[in-house]
């Protein structure tokens, strides 16, 4: 008899199992099907880290993004809400795809934000590709995201920062311009970090600069050996490391063993509160925008909006991607006639967007060849004695 | 370049490589320490050792924040480093003091097996506790900024290796405390106590020594030593919740390659670990140098299992 229970039990857990799998995906379909009255209020998420250590990264994009929908949706006459969703780096990519499966499976959600990190991207593409969901990043760069064999990012994901085929060079660039007669390349044992080393040394070696290359697990922290095999005639120590703060620990190291060369950290370094040892350079996707005259309402409506924080180069183009994002939707609305036909009505406007002045200083429109932005740059900063960060390049 | 060239630049390698192992040689020897210590008196484990250190780690950082922190603290940076040290100290005895009594003194008369899985429970959940209160994210002392990067730029040369005065705090206080330990155990009642204990414990109690408090001693001192070791190492290095394990790892292997239960032992045994994870990184690989060390402790437990310096464990049959 107990048995008998126990057996009965277990098939309606199968069954229940089965019945709750099967609900998921039908009302994934049906979000994908349903129209929306673009007078509702629509969601566009917003996936990035806000906790662990890129946190800081996550949080500056979020305040540029809660000031874009503010000002931007009602000029579009559009009511949005934003719904944010963490992915902390320490966690790995795989709470991406969590987030993905929920955000897909809420019919308002329209668009997504994001997500920040490139192995999020990887991780999660596939799933809001397969619900015709827009995801824009406002900072994922590696380049197998949008190019090459192995493309990890699908049709359906757009960036509106250039990628790392485009950072490694100029870094490396950037190198030989000062006079780099060798460097010390790192990498991290991880995708970001090797492609943005090779891409570097083919450029150096193509110059004749003596390359050295190290490689290190992603773990480490104490990087005293490391340092002393970085020749002492070494100019530069291209290290492009995800954490900040490691960064600012292995340019504190150089200095202890008395190393002259300088640190040239990637955009994952980019922090001035963490990596803050005078000399040292980092590269990142977007420009300080306080130097360009077409932004100064922006800037002073963002100040206003977020009293005693600073600035920071990772907020802005969260701005441009949620700009990008809300005229897609206002194109879509237009077309189905005040209806949202599906998500993928607002997906096939993404690349009809050009913006004629865009908060990254100058046009942006997205290249016809790939989901990349046309003509964009990185831009080099070097750390002052005060710990600000100087547009140098 | 010329061979006096290239000579002066291994040779320069090699006293490096050897600061590193010995900066690096003198933590472990704390953290191996702690581990003697309770071994030699309860013949137990405490894996969660290494997350009393990284406790450590984390109330220096909580004390750097609360006295102003790197750039600009509301004390001296002598005194700065002193009371940040003396708090971690405190915090983690008192940590050391609670993971006893709750973790293993009920099970004091189990099979050895559950104090030991006991021990791992409590390691993971200090780890985990503090990730979830205090993120996963790196906490740097930031020990550049002190003294407009003082610690970093003072020191003096040995050729053209830089010791800087960072280093010789962290060596320095290291062996001061060290010896400290050597003179209690050696010269102090209590620690005549302790010896006494760890020699034969019923003994020990039939003589009078109060065993539950020199058991209490023995976690106050171990996990104190941590919590120093733990602000010692993050001066240099950022720390993180869950670092505690692999260091702790390494604190055991020290304590293996001395002879666990011995104090010179955890000094010699810490030092041969970091030269050796120094020399390895330096001349084979920095790949290796965790696989090198682990090496280590399992050719030491299978051809001399009392270490470097503990005496053999022979028993009548």
């Amino acid at each position: 008899m107990k048995r008998r229970g126990g057996m009965v039990l277990a098939s309606a857990v199968t069954v229940a199992a089965a019945l709750a799998s099967t609900a998921g995906a039908s009302s994934t379909a049906a979000a994908q099907t349903q129209g929306i009255s673009c007078g509702s209020t629509l969601k566009v998420a917003m996936v990035a880290p806000f906790t662990g250590g890129a946190g800081f990264l996550g949080n500056q994009q979020l305040s540029w993004a809660k000031y874009a929908v503010k000002t931007l949706a009602p000029k579009l006459g559009l009511k949005v809400s934003l719904v944010t969703g963490d992915t902390p780096v320490e966690q790995g990519p795989a709470i991406a795809q969590t987030l993905a499966q929920k955000f897909v499976s809420d019919k308002s959600v329209v668009a997504v934000i994001g997500p920040s990190t490139s192995g999020a991207v990887a991780a999660s593409s596939q799933t809001y590709f397969a619900a015709g969901m827009s995801h824009i990043s406002e900072s994922a760069t590696r380049t197998d995201l949008t190019k090459g064999a192995t493309r990890e990012g699908t049709p359906a994901f757009f960036r509106v920062v250039p990628g790392d085929y485009i950072q490694g060079p100029t870094d490396a660039r950037f190198m030989i311009s000062k006079g780099a007669k060798n460097v010390v390349l790192f990498d991290f044992q991880e995708p970001y970090s090797q492609g943005l080393s090779d891409a570097a040394a083919a450029v150096l070696k193509a110059k004749g600069v003596t390359v050295t290359r190290l490689s290190v697990s992603n773990t480490t922290t104490d990087y005293s050996s490391f340092v002393t095999k970085v020749p002492s005639d070494a100019d530069f120590v291209f290290f492009p490391t995800q954490k900040p703060g490691d960064a600012q620990n292995f340019a504190q190291q150089l200095i202890e063993q008395g190393k002259k060369a300088k640190v040239f950290g990637g955009d994952g370094s980019n922090d001035p509160t963490q990596f803050k040892v005078p000399g040292s350079y980092v590269s990142n996707f977007a420009p300080d925008i306080s130097g360009i005259t077409t932004d100064k309402a922006i800037i002073a409506g963002w100040k206003n909006a977020n009293p005693g924080q600073s600035l920071g180069s990772f907020g802005p183009p969260t701005y441009l991607a949620v700009q990008v994002a809300l005229q897609a939707i206002k194109y879509a609305c237009v077309a189905g006639h005040g209806q949202l036909k599906n998500r993928a009505a607002v997906w096939a406007n993404v690349k009809k967007v050009k913006i004629p002045v865009s908060i990254l200083g100058g046009p942006f429109r997205f290249s016809t060849k790939s989901n990349d932005p046309l003509n964009a740059t990185f831009y080099i900063f070097q750390i002052q004695s005060d710990g600000s960060y100087k547009l140098v390049s | 370049m010329r061979f006096r060239d290239r000579l002066a630049i291994r040779v320069d390698t090699f006293i490096q490589l050897t600061l590193n192992g010995l900066t690096l040689g003198s933590v472990y020897a704390l953290i191996a320490l702690g581990y003697s210590l309770v071994y030699g008196i309860l013949k137990l484990l405490n894996f969660a050792h290494g997350d009393v250190f990284m406790v450590g780690t984390f109330i220096g950082f909580g004390a750097l924040r609360l006295l102003g922190g790197s750039s600009s603290p509301v004390v001296p940076v002598w005194l700065l480093l002193t009371l940040m040290t003396l708090a971690a100290m405190g915090g983690c005895a008192l940590l050391g003091v609670g993971i006893e009594r709750f973790a293993y003194r009920p099970l004091r008369d189990a099979p050895r097996i559950a104090p030991l899985i006991s021990a791992l429970g409590v390691s993971f959940f200090i780890a985990y506790s503090m990730q979830l209160m205090f993120g996963a994210d790196l906490k740097n002392y930031d020990t550049f900024s002190m003294d407009n990067g003082a610690l970093y730029f003072k020191g003096f040369n040995i050729g053209s290796v830089r010791v800087d005065l960072i280093r010789i705090i962290t060596i320095g206080a290291a062996f001061v405390m060290m010896i400290l330990l050597w003179l209690l155990v050696t010269r102090t009642r209590l620690g005549k106590a302790m010896r006494a204990t760890s020699h034969d414990r019923e003994a020990a109690a039939m003589m009078g020594i109060d065993i539950d408090k020199v058991i209490v001693f023995a976690f106050v001192l171990g996990s104190a030593l941590a919590g120093a070791a733990g602000v010692l190492f993050a001066l240099r290095i950022p720390t993180y919740a869950t670092i505690g394990f692999l260091i702790g790892l390494k604190g055991f292997t020290a304590a293996v390659i001395g002879g666990i239960g011995s104090i010179p032992g955890a000094l010699a045994g810490g030092l041969v670990l970091g030269f050796a994870e120094s020399y390895t990184q330096g001349y084979v690989s920095t790949r290796w140098s965790d696989l090198f060390v682990f090496l280590i402790l399992i050719l030491f437990l299978l051809f001399r299992p009392q270490g470097l310096l503990g005496k053999a464990d022979i028993r009548k049959v």
